[in-house]
Parts: C-alpha cells; structure tokens; sequence
C-alpha cells in the first residue's frame, strides 16, 4: 500500500508521519501518535467524539483524512490544559457538573474552545448550536451548557 | 448521628480530571504490543439455517490469525436460560447475529478475510410479532427450548413454544372487582424496542493465558458477572478468570451482562494466546448488540365512580426477541410493579416474554418500568377522563400509603417513601389546574402528570462487599467492584467514607478500575442499587477501620479505645484534643519511640446482602421481590403545533423520594440526563424493522438520540427526603427513575392540549399530525 | 481505515479534471469528504484515486460583486456561506440552507459544491438555489461549460455532469435592491437531521417575481413555475394557489423519515410560513406601486 509523507502540528509539536490514504485524522491521532483523547463514537461524522481543532475549527476528525492534514495545525484535547494546569473551560466543566462518563467530553471541550475563540461571549443559543453536534448520553446537556456559560463569564478566550 | 460534613453536600467528581484532560482510559483506547483486532460476519437475514461456510480462503489471507464459526464453539450461555451460543450454529435467530469471527494483525486484514467468507443460508419465515409468536402452532424461534438450562424457581420456560417465561400476580379476586367497578376503561399500549446508544460502543480485549487462565479488560457494568459467566461457560475456577474494567462510556443496562467477551476470548485461544480486541461499530451496537425489548399491553381498569380503583387486569407480552438474556427478568420485574405505585385490591398480571427473530432485548435504563407505566399510567389517565375527575385527584386517591399491600402482599410502611408527595410536588411546580395561553393562535398547550416507582430487580441474593485500606499517609482507599460509568457513586462513596473515618474528602480515594483479583466482589451496577448497597458496605468498612484505629490509637495513647475520638484524620483522647496522633503513624501500625511496634496495617471490610427478599411464588407472584422501592412523580408542560404535528417541551417536572440526596449535584445531573434519555423514548426512539425482519435504523443517521438542540425549555428536580430505614444515611436508588413516566407525562399532557389518547411510542410529530387530522376529520 | 484507495491533491483545475480522465471511472473528486467518505465506509467500495481540490485557488474563493452576483467555489465550506455577510443580506435562503446542513462540525467540511453534486432529493442547499437561480460552472477534459441550476438534478443522487467534470463555482445572479428570500427545512428532530422537507422562496417586490423550490418530495428537488404576482391577493389565497401546483409537482414517497401524506401535508404549511416571511404577514403584496 502507497504511503504518503505529512507533516503538521498536533498541538504545537511538529510531526512527520507515513500515512496510507485511507487512514482518517482520529486514526492518525489515536493509533500513531497515541492520543486517545479523541474518541470513535460512530466513524460517520454524526456523534462528535471525535471532535478536534483543525487549524482553528472543530471538524468531526473521523471525516477527515490524514494525508488532508499536511501542513495544517491540529489540536485536541491533549492541548488543551498547560503545563498541567486546567484551562479556565476545562475547569468549568467541572464545577458546573457537566462530566458523567466522559465519553463525549473531550469533543465537547474542543467544540467549546473553538466556540469561545470566535465568540468570547455567546449566547445560551449560540453555545447550544456549537454543541449540538456532540451527543451526549448522561448529562442532557443542561450542565454542559451551563460550563460554557460559566467559562465565558470567567473570561476565558 | 452527628451532622455530616460530605454526605449532602456537592463534592466534586475525582474523575472529572482524567474525564476533562482526555487521560482517562476506555477499553476502546488500551492495546497491547502483541494485539490482535476482530470482527464479526453477521447474518443478513432474520431467520435461516445456516447451509454452509466456506473459510479457506480467508484463512489463507497473511496476517488472519483465527477464524471461527458456530461449529467451533459448543458453549451454551446465559443469564437465566441458557439459550444463547457464541456465535450462531445451525441457524440464525436475527439479523446481525454474528456468524463467523476473524482475528488478524490489524482491522483491515480481518475486513478483507471477511470478503473472502462465503456463508450460505436457507430464510425461512421469520416471526416478528411476539402475540402471534404466543399462539399455538407458530414457527419455533428455539425449537430445543426443553433442552436448556435455566434458573428453577424464578423462571419458567415453556417448552415447545415461543414463551420464554411467564409471570403471574393474582391478588384478590378480578372478576368481582371489575364488577364491582362502576367504569371499566380498557387500552391497548405499545413501545417499541429501543437501543440504550452508549457513546462508547462495546469493547473487549481478552487474553487466553497458559493453563486455562484468562484475563479480559471490558467496557462492562458488572465484572463479576462476567467472570462468573465465563467460569461457568467455559467450566474453569474462578481464580483462573481475570476481569478488569476501567472508565466506561456509559452502559444505561447494554453492558450489565455478558456480550462479547466469551467471542474474545474464544478468538484468542484459538489465535494461540494472542490478546484479541473486539470494538462494537454503532451500526453493531444498534444491530447486534441487544436493546431494550418491546412491550405489547392489554390493559383493563375498574374504578368507583368516587375515584377508588377496585381492579386491574394486564396483559404484558414482551418481545424478547432472539434471546432471553435479561428479558425474562424484565419481565418478571414488570410483572410485579406492573400496577404502579397504586393501591389496586384486586389485581390480575400474566407477563410473557417471548422469542422473536429480532436483536434480542436486554437490560436497559428502568428494566421493564417506563415500558409498563407507558400503559399503567395512560390507562389511569384515560380513566380518570372517564370519571370526570383531574388526573391529579385521581392519582393522589390511588396512590400507595402506608398500610396499603401491594400487589404482591408487601405491606407499606412509613419508610418506603411518599408517592404522594411526589405527585403533591409536581403539580405544585407545575401550577397544575391553569392552562398557559399559547404564544400562538396554531399552538396549544396542555400539562399531564404521571406517577412512576421501581425497585432494584434483583436476586434475593444480592450482595456487595468493600474493602477500605489506609495508606502511609494517612488517605484512605476504597477497592470496590461497583462501576461508576457517569452515574458519581465513586464520589458519593468517597462522602460517606470521609465522614465515617472522620478523614478529609482529599484524603479518600476510590481506586477506579475494578479487578477481580483485587477488588471485593459486588453483584452487578444496575438496578440502582450501587449507592444503596456500596453505600452501606463502605459504611461497615469504615468504621471497621474506625474500629482499628481507635483500638491502636488507643494503645499509643496510653488509652484505651473507648476513650477515643477522631477527626480531621486523627485520633486523640475524649476532652484532651492535645493528646493525639494521626492516622499516618496508625495505618501501618504504630511504633513506640524504643521501637516497640503494634497494631498493622488497617484494613477495613464491609458487606451487605439483600435481606428479606424471596422468590414470588410462581402461581401467584406474591412474595417480597423489592429491597427498597423509590417512587416518584412526573410532570411535563407541551407546545404542540396543530399543523405539523411539533411538539416543544416548555417544563419537565421529576420530584423522587430519594430518602437522602448524597450529592446534590450529581442526583440532579443524574435526573437531568434520565429525563433527556427518556424524551427520546418519548419523541422519537425506537428501532424499525421491515416485513422480513430486516432493521432499518441501525444508525445514527435513521435512529436519532437528544441532541443539545432536542432538550426542554425548563426542567425541575424536586428530591423529596422519607428516610430509607436500612439505606445508607437514609438513601434510596434513583439512577433509573428519572427515565420511567416522560412519555407517559408527556402523552397526558398531549391529551390535555388536544383531547386525543396517543398509545404508542414514540410521539413523532408525523404521529400527531396524524391524529390531529384524523380527529377533525371524524369530527 | 475508511477505505482503501490513493489520494492526491491537485493545484489546479485542469490537473484535476486530467486525473480524473485518466483513472476511467476510478477516479473522484474529493472536496469536504463528509459525503463522499461516509459513502466509502458504509458500502465498502473504493474509488482508485481521490482528487483532491481543496488546494486549488479559484475553488476556495467567495466573491461578491454588485454586478456579477456572487460566485462561490466548490470547495468553500457551508459555514463560510451560512457566516457571509453579503449572502445573508441579499441571498438569505441560501444562508440558512447552508446553516442548516449537518452540525457545526461538519459545515466546516461540507461544501456548496458537494451538496449539490451529491444530488440528494432532499440536498438542504438546493431549494435555495432553484429559487435563487444559481447556477453552476463545470470543468471536463473537453473544456468548461455553464449548467442552469435546474438543469443540474437529473434523478435520485444524479446529475447532468458528464463523466470527468467537476463542478468548479456556483454563481448567484444579482438581485433586486430589496430581495426577499427564506428557507424552512422540517426534521424529525431539533438536532441535526436530513430533511422530512425543504423548501425556499425567493420574491422580488420590485418587480413582483415569486420563485418557490421544493426538496425531499420528489426524486429532484423541484422549483415550482415562476409566478408574478399582480393586483392585490390576499395570503390565504395564494397558499391555496401555489398549493394546488406544488401537489401537482411533486411526487413524495413514504421512507423511513415520513410518509408521502404527511410531506403533502406540510407543503401546506410552509407555502403559508414562507409566503407570510416573503410578502408580509398581513397578506398580499404591500409595495406601494
């Protein structure tokens, strides 16, 4: 099989890998470079699990191929806190509840980061629209939404 | 008992981190170095002999390293009938029965040896509607029924036919009940199988080891079920079976049992001790794995003209589908709470489960309750419609209070807890008897109420054990086998520990991932009845340990332990504070300043046992099935478009009896996510097959789940608190509850607004429409 | 993996639709993927070769020119048209057609020109592009062409394309100085869904020209005939009007999401919404001759 030279940015570290065509981002992602964090939900672009920041939006990663990343700036949940210290988002999510299995929390995070980066103040509207692509089983959203709430009046970017 | 400082109060999740950090490890992201990855090749009809298969070509293809088929496989597994094997032989049952199993180096080779797979089959006519599958003369789903093993005394298998079990309640005397009823109403109900949609699909890596061993990590809610099961099928010890389960992406019942694991491990003994993983597609999860069975009810209710029900006759027929699995149990658990939480004197239950050629059914969220008050609780509201009487008013004069016998001869007493109350509660919040004037002249709105109970199903044997050590520096872990798959009982736990040691929450783990090599046993995370029954084991662990602390504090104290208080970690002597030593220099033993030591490490055991339960007696089904019931009530205001059919939830109203909220927060997430579970059920869940059995949903894309888009306006959680005498400070389960009477709520309320009776699930908005049109046009 | 094929991205145009040529049916443009790849996953069949063109420049660009209208390249993803301000302003159907596509996720894959080439009967952006009469630039080997928007949906999931084009840009004529035009799509639920029933309008009050499109109901989308309104008529009856054509029109099946009945039904109900955003909801044509 044909493999195909890439390079991009995963959460501000450089990597080179060979990839076959076929292989998607959340593959790429969770069986080359060991981030687990996106998870497989459905692999049809319907669930959101997979959800992560390709150069600066949130795409369903199981719908994108690798070898369309070349070049391009990925991030994922794995980014998200700094030096081991939670993000002002991530720490929302937990004091408003907004975690049961975690399953779907790491897509939701990355569709809130990339919501509150274009729109630093959204509306209970707004934030329901970014994540209504991201389902989730356990909580019914109230406090997912509530998080996001909570992040923005916090002053996160 | 002193007030507490962590049960009642809203403790963050220790696992929040992991969660929010995307460390925490699923099933679905652990592999090994030596790894193989499996898939199945499923059937594509509903009912067929299986006439041949042909595998040499895929075993021939580099890199295949197992392939098996239902021939290979003579095992015979089960719940409570063993009637289900590994992988289909003979003849298929459903569409999407697994037929051949392939293990090869990586996904896509096992893909490719499955094209090389030839399987021919015969179809035969599939029976798809269990009331006809009940009648005399239908083709046999389990034409060896008489053969099986089952468990005696609880089921009862019916041999020859397609009845996989049948309970019976009889109390009183039906027939003059329903005559001296002044209006009998009668209804027929139906909700349709539904898929539980985990966001994690089943997953399983199993390890055939040397000696018959075999360790397995599964994505499942009950480890020692799964040890157990394997022991049993594969006939080996128990300690030769190693079952580890780490996070996992919800189960809502789909994971309570045993699925893919005895594949898994089959699969790895035949690829020569390699470890195999299998994850579930979400078309397999739909498809193969099993959902939640449908319910056919025949429903016959008398009541005085004063309101007071005298009788109720119910025919439940449930669809097992291919396999009993958990059915059988369903439907004896509906059986017995199939009258809801109502005083009915004079009550008449036959509850069949019975073989179809459909995915098979199994434990989901609610086990048998939302099915059964779908029609218990339309039933009451078309009654209460017939007698003229709100809804309300005719609940509260039915509804259990102490004194009262249920419909099984239990006896209530002040601590089962306040339906009424409940009801009362949600109504109040509701601003129930006045109608919201609709924001527009093609709305209407309409507000229904809907009573609901459970109690944990579950063998009169139950039990769950914990064991609590302390460590070097003073924290304390908490081994147990429970699961926390989302539902918090972890941190609930770690509450009731914390203020039973008198250690701070900080200092007070429960170790996450359960192995039953390590972890005490405990019976299944279903049922809600982890934090009733964990709770109470954590509450004998701790002050075991308490026990030993203050026994070797009261040594190094030169004290004795009577005389011994702790807090905050340590131990000091009754009135002198200033006299003390912290659990540090204790957990190990304590060692005097010459070197004298005593005491050891401090190792605290807890358990708990269902006590009290018995078998139903399998003529009448009265008995005691019910260790704690928790009731509840419902509440929903609706919007519905008169011209499309829409329907918009404005308020969703729960108040539970939950005896004591441990966590605040998490008891009303716990709600908040039941409700949204159940508005699918209600709105638009449900699995669709064609004439020839064939699914036609089995994905995201046909079968939808709430979205962030989907959820009420508003929604309420109201916790009543009537101590559970023998719960864990007073609490009560309620993980299940909260999904029990949402359609049954909302389709009163749809009454209500429109004054049409809708029996079947789900309420889409093509259904209303339907019926609005249908209605003007009979009119 | 989501299949087993080879992949390429292309600079240009002209690259592209050579490749294209070359493979003889094995072969196929990639632009978003979210259909194209789901394709690929559900039925287990390949192509050889993806083409990719998201690289190339004049695919990726959305022009607005008061003259020209907009023109908007294949691979320009749903969001960037939903987000535009221009199209919000003066082809607002389209706006929403596009922000109702999928979720948020996938808007920022899928594309305008790949909604269309996918040619679903229930294709969300379509309707918009019927009433707004679009229409769409084509590349083969054999040079380019220009194709009516509704001339483009042959059948179901078909085109007019030729073997090897590829869709290039979609161009949006320019409208009137006060240009009206909205989009209702029906799901079985509030989150993301494919449509029980779409539909747009378009109404021009200068010069009083309605246009109605129609998706999900037949085995195209399907634009209603042109009316220009006259005299002063009354919503009621209108809708009544438009009714009477549209069930004419349209051919709806019973499937999986609704039955033939109930899309009947609701055609009814959104000729009234979209005629009441479009002309004012106190009925009639309110311009002032």
């Amino acid at each position: 099989m044909k493999l195909h030279e890439i390079t991009l940015t995963v959460n501000g570290t450089r990597e080179t890998v060979s990839v076959p065509a076929g292989m998607t981002l959340l593959e790429l992602l969770r069986e080359k470079l060991y981030l687990t964090g996106p998870k497989e939900g459905c692999g049809a672009g319907e669930c959101g699990a997979c959800t992560v920041l390709l150069d600066g939006r949130p795409v369903t990663s199981c719908l994108v191929l690798a070898v369309e990343t070349d070049g391009k700036e990925v991030r994922t949940i794995e980014g998200e806190a700094t030096d081991g210290q939670l993000s002002t988002l991530q720490q929302a999510f937990i004091d408003a509840g907004a975690i049961q299995c975690g399953f779907c929390t790491p897509g939701m995070v990355m569709s809130a980061r990339a919501l509150l980066e274009r729109n630093p103040h959204p509306s209970d509207a707004e934030i329901t629209e970014a994540i209504a692509g991201n389902l989730c089983r356990c909580t019914g959203y109230e406090s997912i939404i509530a998080a996001v709430r909570l992040a923005a009046e916090r002053g996160e970017k | 008992m002193s007030a507490t400082r962590y049960v009642g109060q809203s403790v963050p999740r220790e696992d929040a981190i992991p969660k929010v950090t995307g460390t925490a490890m699923f099933v679905h992201d652990m592999s090994f170095p030596d790894m193989l990855h499996a898939v199945t090749l499923k059937s594509p009809h509903a009912a067929a002999r299986i006439v041949s298969i042909d595998t040499p070509a895929a075993r021939a293809l580099p890199g295949v390293r197992a392939i098996l088929t239902g021939d290979d496989l003579p095992y015979r597994l089960g719940l409570y009938v063993q009637d289900k094997l590994i992988l289909a032989r003979g003849r298929v049952r459903y569409q999407g029965e697994p037929v051949v199993a392939i293990a090869a180096d990586t996904l896509e080779i096992a893909r490719a040896a499955c094209d090389l797979v030839a399987i021919q089959y015969e179809t035969e006519d599939p029976v798809l509607d269990p009331r006809e599958a009940m009648k005399s003369g239908a083709r046999l789903v389990h034409p060896d029924l008489h053969t099986y093993s089952y468990m005696k005394g609880v089921f009862a298998p019916k041999p020859h036919t397609n009845v996989a079990h049948q309970q019976k309640i009889r109390k009183g005397d039906i027939e003059a009940g329903l005559a001296s009823s002044d209006v009998v109403v009668q209804g027929r109900f139906y909700n349709p199988p539904a898929p539980h949609v985990p966001l994690e699909t089943h997953a399983v890596i199993a390890h055939a080891l040397p000696d018959d061993h075999m360790e397995i990590y599964t994505s499942a809610q009950s480890p020692y079920t799964v040890r157990n099961l394997l022991c049993l099928s594969f006939d080996l010890p128990h300690a030769n079976v190693r079952v580890h389960v780490p996070y996992i992406g919800g189960g809502f019942g789909g994971k309570a049992g045993i699925q893919l694991e005895p594949l898994a491990y089959c699969l790895s003994k035949a690829a020569g001790g390699r470890p195999v993983k299998i994850v579930a597609t979400r078309e397999e999860e739909f498809g193969t794995l099993p959902s939640r069975q449908g319910l056919h009810t025949n429903i016959t209710l008398g009541a005085t003209n004063e309101g007071k029900i005298k009788a109720l006759k119910v025919k439940y027929v449930w669809d097992a589908d291919a396999y009993a699995d958990y059915g059988v149990n369903v439907g004896r658990a509906g059986a017995y709470a199939g009258a809801g939480p109502y005083n009915v004197p004079n009550c008449h239950i036959d509850s069949f489960v019975v073989y179809t050629n459909k995915v098979f059914g199994t434990a989901y969220r609610g086990f048998g309750h939302l099915e059964v008050m779908w029609g218990v609780e339309r039933a009451m509201e078309i009654a209460a419609h017939k007698l003229d009487m709100d809804p309300y008013e005719f609940r509260m004069k039915n509804v259990l209070r102490t004194g009262d016998t249920t419909i099984t001869g239990e006896v209530i007493t002040p601590g089962h807890g306040r339906p009424d109350k409940c009801l009362q509660a949600v109504a109040q919040s509701l601003d129930w008897g006045k109608k919201d004037t609709p924001v527009s002249p093609n709305k209407v709105c309409g507000k229904g109420i809907a009573a609901l109970h459970k109690a944990p199903a579950m063998p009169t044997y139950t039990s769950c054990s914990a064991i609590i050590k302390l460590n070097e520096d003073g924290s304390a872990d908490i081994l147990i086998s429970g699961v926390d798959m989302g539902q918090g009982t972890y941190t609930a736990l770690r509450q009731i520990a914390a203020d039973e040691l008198k250690l701070q929450i900080e200092k007070v783990h429960v170790t996450w991932e359960c192995d039953t090599a390590f972890s005490p046993y405990d019976w299944q995370t279903v049922a809600s009845r982890f934090t009733f029954m964990g709770g109470n084991a954590v509450i004998e662990a701790s002050r075991d340990a308490l026990r030993q602390i203050k026994e070797v504090a009261g040594i190094a104290l030169h004290s004795a332990p009577e005389h011994i208080a702790c807090e905050n970690g340590e131990a000091h002597v009754d009135n002198h504070p200033e006299v003390h030593v912290p659990y540090e220099k204790l957990a190990l033993g304590y060692t005097f300043e010459n070197g004298n030591s005593v005491g050891g490490p401090i190792i605290g055991r807890g358990r708990y046992i269902a006590h009290g339960l018995t078998n139903l007696d399998l003529e009448t089904g009265q008995g005691l099935p019910a260790q704690f019931w928790t009731y509840g009530a419902q509440g929903v205001e609706v919007e519905v478009d008169t011209r499309t059919g829409e329907i918009e939830i404005v308020n969703m109203v729960t108040a539970l009896d939950a005896g004591k909220v441990i966590n605040p927060v998490l008891a009303r997430e716990q709600v908040i996510g039941g409700v949204v579970q159940g508005l699918g059920s209600t709105l638009f869940e449900g699995l669709l097959f064609d004439d020839e059995g064939h699914l036609l949903n089995g994905s995201f894309t046909d079968h939808k789940i709430p979205t962030a888009k989907d959820i009420p306006r508003h929604t309420e959680q109201i916790f009543i608190e009537t101590p559970q005498p023998d719960g864990p400070y007073g609490a009560r389960g309620i993980a299940e509850h909260p999904m029990i009477s949402v359609p049954s709520a909302v389709a009163n309320a749809l009454y209500n607004a429109l004054g049409i009776d809708f029996n079947t699930l789900p309420l889409t908005s093509e259904r209303i429409y339907r019926a609005i049109h249908k209605k003007r046009t009979d009119q | 993996m989501i299949g087993v094929f080879d992949y390429v991205r292309v600079s240009s145009v002209e690259e592209g639709c050579a490749l294209i040529a070359a493979h003889n049916g094995g072969a196929v443009a990639l632009a978003g993927g979210t259909d194209l790849l789901v394709n690929i996953r559900n039925t287990g069949r390949s192509p050889d070769l993806l083409v990719d063109f998201k690289d190339v420049a004049k695919m990726n660009q959305l022009v607005t020119d008061e003259t020209v209208g907009v023109k908007i390249g294949t691979c320009v993803p749903l969001n960037v048209i939903a987000d535009n301000k221009v199209i919000n302003e003066h082809y607002r159907a389209l706006a929403e057609a596009a922000r109702s596509v999928g979720s948020y996720q996938v808007r920022n894959r899928a594309t305008l020109g790949g909604n269309i080439a996918n040619a679903s009967p229930a294709a969300d952006t379509a309707p918009a592009l019927l009433v707004l009469n679009a229409s769409v630039s084509v590349a083969g080997k054999d040079g380019t062409r220009k194709i009516p928007i509704r001339e483009l949906f042959t059948e179901v999931k078909k085109t007019s394309l030729r073997i090897g084009e590829v869709i290039t840009d979609i161009t949006l004529p320019p409208v009137g100085p006060r240009p009206r035009s909205a989009f209702i799509k029906k799901q079985r639920v509030k989150g993301h869904d494919l449509a029980i029933i779409n539909m747009a309008g378009y109404y021009d009050p200068d010069t009083r020209l309605l246009r109605m499109a129609i998706g999900s109901c037949a085995v195209t989308p399907i634009l209603l005939p042109e009316i220009n309104l006259s005299g002063h008529e009354p919503i009621d009856g209108l809708v009544k009007r438009l009714n009477a054509i549209a069930q004419n029109a349209i051919s709806p099946i019973d499937d999986i999401r609704a039955s033939a009945e109930y899309r009947r039904g609701l055609v009814l109900v959104l000729l009234h919404d979209l005629l009441s955003m479009l002309l004012g909801a106190e009925g009639g044509a309110d311009e002032a001759t």
